[in-house]
């Protein structure tokens, strides 16, 4: 029976983890994240799981690369500075095909900035931060109940894909207490793991994604964040090799862009469009049921990366899109990109969430 | 017990002339197709692991082949006797 | 079954220098781990960043070649993951001691059940020769021209203040104790540290007289002091050659081992 119950956002993704089959967890305390962890370190011990606290976030990704190397559901939770710390390693993981989640519970920046304000700061640094060409998933929860079931889907989606899957909540989501209802269980894909020893153990099938090869299982594979063939060995000056797989990692993920694609449209219909993401979603909300006008709709972002570029055709009689964002205007730039219409960004630093007059206003600024 | 340098892998850096306490090998005069100046054996067959690996059941000394950065040293059975054609001159 | 059974012979020859050390010290590290009995199936190699660092991709076993300094950091979500894994970590003195100082002592700390070897060439090789940790007082390289002026770690000190369970150190020169020193690793539980003084020709001895490959290799055997004359002669307060190796075994003690097999 699933129950009802009245938890912290932080506290449902680490039960949503857990839900999921996670069962190693590194990280280093961070405001506003740190609940994660200690949740954690309370849970894993008794579901036979490891919780290890390390010397820094570098250590911290770095195990748990480690970790999903050894076959098991593997996360962190962090907020900016400690994201920032991790880049290197998201890269290697990336290069590597390792499935992992990474929570990310944006805080103000930059630098130590705010530790216990919430921002959507870091909505680029999670999917280009690292250096060179890549593809990664972001969701971005705006509810109690979507952090635990955001974060459940997080580790699917890195299964499927072997890569990096972002949860780009912020300390609103992170910290607010609401009622939500916790299933008894989630959806837990299996892993695509070969069964066999191969010579080709990077070799992809149709979907761009090779079958995974955990350690301790007899396929001997090398793994290198070295740019490698299909051996899994290095090949670092082949111009072709190296196009090759990168455009593979890249491709593996984008080519399921409508596929994988989650997103609420709210009044298809609509002329003046929000665009939304986690916590200033809530705040549309509330102007949209304020403001009971039926030619302004919502568009609103589950999954942020790969980025549902096809919004105009969800939307076809937009005049403009409203982006609220608690940054100077990131995904709102990513929104300029795809469509011919106006794109008018809302930007809101400090912390504090989008006032729904603001919006209110914003929408009949447009008109 | 035949002892035998890889000329694929060797690099010819010469360690093993420094290490042998028998001073089986010896630094090379010509390069080989790789360019690399592969030592040569001086009477290989005193090399303790040649003589005395089949009595003992395990490596004897190795100190070359351990050393040898390139895994380029290893022994190879040896065939049986077969008799040599001679070429006879009448 | 011998050491040269654990590579994989199509990737040979490495990519390391004519007469660089990492080579005999992986011919000793797998000598070590084929005479302990491990099952191909069972054991981890993982690197860090460096020529050192390429070791594990020469081994035919499961093999992590990680970011540089992070070696250490991957090895420990590896082993707490899945403790029946045997994990052995190769690492160079800047990989290990500069930028992955850190880890490094934090697993020594923690006493992460792995074995750790270092190939401490006393420079930066892949980089081409720039000054490390481990780089003496006086020698030149490519960014000390004018000679090193700071001061060096000693790594195996190091490890044994921040509890490691086991320490030894060696040279490239040593074949048969550093095998026995690595295999002792391999064998005591928890955190084992060893440490292999090899010659890089090319980074390092190309600028400080040592040449030739046997040049370095016969520095080795001339200035190696096995420890307990090392502690002798400070003992009777006598004077200790500089540039003197300090070689043997440091230390093998059972503190509380994370990360043993369950
Ligand atoms: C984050 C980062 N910084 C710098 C480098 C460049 N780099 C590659 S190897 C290396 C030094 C390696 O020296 P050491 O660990 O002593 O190994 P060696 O090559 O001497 O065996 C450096 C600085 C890198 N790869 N990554
Ligand atoms: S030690 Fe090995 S690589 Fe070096 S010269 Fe001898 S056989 Fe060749
Ligand atoms: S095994 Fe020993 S005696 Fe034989 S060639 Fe090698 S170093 Fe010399
Ligand atoms: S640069 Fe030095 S450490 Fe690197 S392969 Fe060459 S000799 Fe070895």
């Amino acid at each position: 029976m699933s129950k009802i119950s009245f938890i912290q956002g932080n506290i449902a993704c680490a039960e949503g983890a857990l839900a999921a089959g996670c069962r190693f967890f590194g990280g280093y305390p961070i405001t506003p994240s740190t609940e994660i962890a200690e949740h954690m370190a309370m849970k894993l011990p008794k579901v036979k799981g490891t919780f290890i606290q390390m010397e820094d976030e570098i250590g911290s990704i770095a195990a748990v690369i480690g970790a999903a190397w050894t076959g098991v559901r593997a996360m962190t939770a962090t907020s900016g500075p400690g994201l920032s710390l991790m880049m290197e390693n998201i890269g290697y993981a990336v290069m590597t095909e390792t499935p992992l989640v990474i929570v990310d519970i944006q805080r103000g920046g930059p630098s130590t900035g705010q530790p216990t304000m919430a921002s959507q700061g870091d909505m680029f640094q999670c999917r280009f931060g690292s250096h060179g060409d890549y593809s990664i998933i972001a969701l971005s929860p705006a509810t109690v109940q979507e952090m635990y079931e955001m974060t459940a889907e997080a580790f699917n989606l890195a299964d499927r894909f072997r890569v990096p899957v972002f949860l780009m909540a912020d300390e609103i989501i992170g910290h607010m207490r609401e009622k939500m209802t916790l299933p008894d269980t989630v959806p837990v894909m299996p892993v695509r793991e070969r069964t066999e020893r191969s010579t080709l153990p990077f070799k992809a099938e149709k979907d761009g994604v090779p079958g995974f090869t955990p350690f301790g299982k007899g396929h001997h594979v090398h793994v290198t964040g070295l740019t490698h063939d299909e051996r899994g060995y290095p090949s670092t000056t082949n111009p072709d090799v190296h196009e090759r797989l990168v455009t593979r990692l890249v491709a593996k993920v984008e080519s399921t862009r409508r596929e994988i694609a989650s997103y609420d449209v709210t009044n298809p219909e609509a002329e003046t469009v929000f665009v939304s993401y986690g916590a200033p979603t809530r705040a549309v909300w509330q102007a949209l049921h304020d403001l009971k006008d039926d030619t302004v709709g919502h568009f609103r972002l589950k999954m942020v990366w790969p980025f549902p570029d096809w919004v105009e055709e969800l939307f076809p009689q937009a005049q403009a899109y409203i982006v609220p964002e608690m940054n100077l205007g990131l995904i709102s730039r990513e929104l300029e990109r795809h469509v011919t219409i106006p794109v008018i960004s809302v930007p809101r630093l400090g912390g504090a969430l989008h006032e729904p007059e603001e919006l209110i206003r914003a929408v009949e600024g447009a008109k | 017990m035949k002892l035998v340098i890889d000329p694929r892998r060797c690099k010819g850096c010469n360690l093993c002339v420094k290490v042998c306490p028998y001073r089986i090998f010896r630094p090379g005069r010509r390069p080989n197709e790789r360019g690399v100046v592969v030592p040569e054996l001086d009477r290989p067959e005193r090399c303790a692991n040649c003589r005395l690996r089949r009595l003992y059941g395990r490596t004897i000394c190795g100190v070359c082949q351990l050393t040898c950065p390139d895994q380029a040293i290893r022994w190879e059975e040896e065939e049986a006797y077969e008799p040599r054609k001679v070429a006879v001159e009448y | 079954m011998n050491f040269m059974d654990w590579y994989r012979a199509d990737r040979l020859p490495t990519i390391f220098c004519v007469g660089c050390g990492n080579g005999t010290v992986i011919n000793c590290a797998l000598t070590a781990v084929s005479e302990v009995g491990w099952k191909r199936e069972e054991v981890v190699f993982v690197s860090g960043i460096g020529c050192s660092s390429r070791a594990p991709g020469y081994i035919d076993a499961d093999s992590l070649h990680t970011t540089h300094g992070r070696a250490l950091a991957f090895a420990t979500g590896i082993k707490l993951a899945n403790p029946d894994l045997q994990l052995v970590v190769f690492t160079g003195d800047g990989d290990l001691a500069a930028i992955g100082g850190n880890h490094f002592i934090h697993a020594c700390r923690r006493n992460v059940d792995m074995t750790v070897i270092c190939m401490n060439n006393q420079i930066y090789g892949m980089t081409g020769g720039q000054g490390s940790p481990t780089t003496p007082r006086g020698a030149l390289s490519t960014t000390t021209p004018y000679g090193a002026e700071e001061g060096t770690f000693d790594l195996t000190a190091l490890s044994i203040a921040a509890g490691a369970n086991f320490a030894a150190r060696w040279t490239s020169y040593h074949v048969k104790e550093l095998t026995n020193a690595i295999r002792a690793g391999l064998e005591t539980p928890g955190f084992s540290f060893i440490e292999a003084a090899v010659q890089c020709p090319t980074g390092y001895g190309r600028r400080n007289r040592l040449r030739e490959p046997e040049d370095m290799i016969e520095f080795f055997r001339t200035h190696s002091m096995l420890r307990q004359k090392y502690d002798r002669l400070l003992a009777e307060g006598k004077l200790v050659p500089p540039d003197t190796i300090v070689v043997g075994e440091f230390v093998r003690r059972d503190r509380p081992v994370l990360g043993g097999k369950k």
